[in-house]
């Protein structure tokens, strides 16, 4: 009986806790957060986590296929697409609030910006929970979404090399040049990549502004959800090569 | 429960038989014929699927989740794609094609069942009824990827979706229209004056718009005989649930009441 790497399977697990707790890091702002009157980027965790986990992956998977399936590069360059992301979206965003709304970057949760020291809370405006994405949340930000990054990464890395090794699963549809064991682990990164994000989403209760956030604090919670969750999700998609010994 | 109103029970038979019937007919249809005619039979399926997932959707994000609605559409999108996959090649393992909706039906619900524990109990969301409904929509959510898949690709052998939608990159269209379709009723109606009827008429009409772009797709598989059913039904379903969810948001708007005009500057003072 062919039976699955048990090292694959913790790589998932690994990259689930990664994902989820790269979600902590970055700066969620949600709905109020659009109309900057709450620090972080004005979307919620699904579209954040969409929009880099998304790059993150496109940067892991052209790694891997131009590597030949190099595990350092294609971690490597998943982390840093997604930090390149968020750093696009949030300095993007922080443009619009400054030219275009007029609000200063501001924190609310904190009276001294922990990296560069300046004062925070003179610039918030009355009611509201800060504006825009000042120096620490930007910095935490980079750093969560390098770590979702990675973690993604080595969900799909995982993936593809143990579908890689199914027979028949090498072919490609018509002209496409991706086989058939990219396509399944790249839609399966991107399933397992939503449930822990989600996952850690509800456990920052939909917004958070970084490291320097109260609720930060809440991550080992996070830790356990993203385990379990992965470990069942990783489970199912690593039980495809069982179920498959003699190909398609 | 207002009064009209379908109950939870009503839409899961809605869901789970409309959505296994769709994928079955559309399935041994398509197979005795040796046609791709009748691939809209499980598209309309899943728009079934779509309706069921709307209303748990609806049900279970009015307790407010904190993080948007769409959040818990896309986990169980993510979770019922596994699932899908991993039920139809188990069938494919044991050698019973037949039964590879209803096995990837159960595994949906495992992992949401997972998924709803997690939420509840370990981040603790004060939501009583996340389990069931975690569950019913990974349900859904299956349902409604494995029957847009099986109206792209003919059929819901392994191999065949592994081909044409997972292979060809539909599965990535499949799932994020798919999850769409579900999460936008309720995220679009949600508010004080939410109601059954309007949400879920505008379920049927984003689902109708999701099985057009399985007809699409399902245009670039397997023709004609899989793309013309598929779409002339899915705009016409379209445009007259679309109708009904505009006449309904008329008929709801008419009831809002009027606060009066602002008062003047020289009364406040």
């Amino acid at each position: 009986m062919v039976w699955f790497s048990l090292l694959y399977w913790v790589w998932i697990i690994l990259g689930g806790i990664l994902i989820g707790a790269g979600v902590h890091f970055i700066p969620v702002g949600g709905a109020p957060a659009a109309m900057s009157q709450a620090t972080g980027v004005g979307t919620g965790t699904t579209m954040l986590a969409a929009a880099s986990g998304l790059t993150g992956l496109i940067g892991a998977g052209s790694a891997y296929a131009s590597s030949g399936g190099n595990f350092a590069y294609t971690i490597v360059m998943g982390g840093v697409s997604a930090a390149l992301m968020i750093s696009v979206l949030a300095f993007i965003a922080n443009v619009m609030y400054v030219y275009g709304a007029g609000v200063p970057l501001a924190s609310a949760k904190v009276k001294y910006d922990p990296i560069t020291k300046w004062r925070q809370d003179l610039y918030v405006s009355r009611g509201t929970e800060g504006h825009g994405t000042p120096m620490s949340s930007f910095i935490s930000g980079i750093i969560g979404a390098f770590l979702a990054g990675v973690g993604g990464a080595l969900v799909y890395f995982a993936l593809a090399a143990s579908y890689a090794g199914i027979s028949g699963f090498n072919a490609t549809f018509g002209g496409y040049p991706a086989p058939y064991y990219v396509s399944l682990a790249a839609a399966f990164a991107i399933g397992i990549f939503f449930l822990n994000c989600v996952m850690a989403s509800y456990n920052i209760g939909g917004t958070i502004e970084g490291f320097h956030d109260p609720k930060f604090r809440r991550l080992p919670k996070s830790i356990v959800a993203s385990l379990v969750v992965s470990a069942v999700g990783g489970l199912f998609a690593l039980l495809i090569v069982v179920m498959l010994p003699g190909g398609i | 429960m207002a009064e009209g109103e379908r109950s939870p029970r009503q839409l899961l038979v809605i869901g789970v038989v409309g959505g296994l019937v769709g994928i079955y007919l559309a399935n041994y249809l398509n197979s005795m014929t040796n046609t791709a005619w009748f691939s809209f039979f499980a598209a309309l399926g899943a728009v079934l699927a779509v309706f069921w997932g709307a209303d748990a959707v609806r049900r279970v994000a009015s307790y407010g989740l904190g993080t948007g609605v769409p959040s818990i559409g896309m986990l169980s999108l993510g979770a019922g794609q596994v699932a899908v996959l991993l039920g139809l090649a188990v069938a494919m393992n044991l050698k019973v094609h037949w039964a590879a909706p209803i096995i990837a039906l159960i595994l949906a619900a495992i992992i949401g069942i997972v998924n709803g524990v997690m939420a509840r109990r370990v981040i603790k969301m004060n939501i009583a009824i996340m389990e069931m409904s975690m569950t019913e929509i990974a349900m859904a959510a299956s349902l409604i990827i494995l029957g847009f898949s099986t109206a792209i690709a003919g059929g819901f052998a392994f191999d065949l979706i592994m081909k044409y939608v997972v292979a060809s990159g539909f599965i990535i269209a499949v799932f994020i229209v798919g999850g769409m379709a579900m999460l936008h009723p309720f995220n679009a109606c949600l508010g004080p004056d939410e109601r059954q009827k309007r949400t879920l008429n505008l379920a049927l009409s984003t689902g109708f718009i999701a099985m057009l772009v399985a007809g699409i797709a399902a245009g670039a598989i397997n023709g004609i005989q899989a793309a013309v059913p598929t779409m002339i039904i899915a705009i016409f379903g379209w445009i007259i649930y679309y109708l009904r969810f505009f006449a309904d948001t008329k008929e709801d708007a008419a009831a809002v009441l009027s606060t009066g005009l602002l008062p003047k500057e020289e009364e406040v003072a």
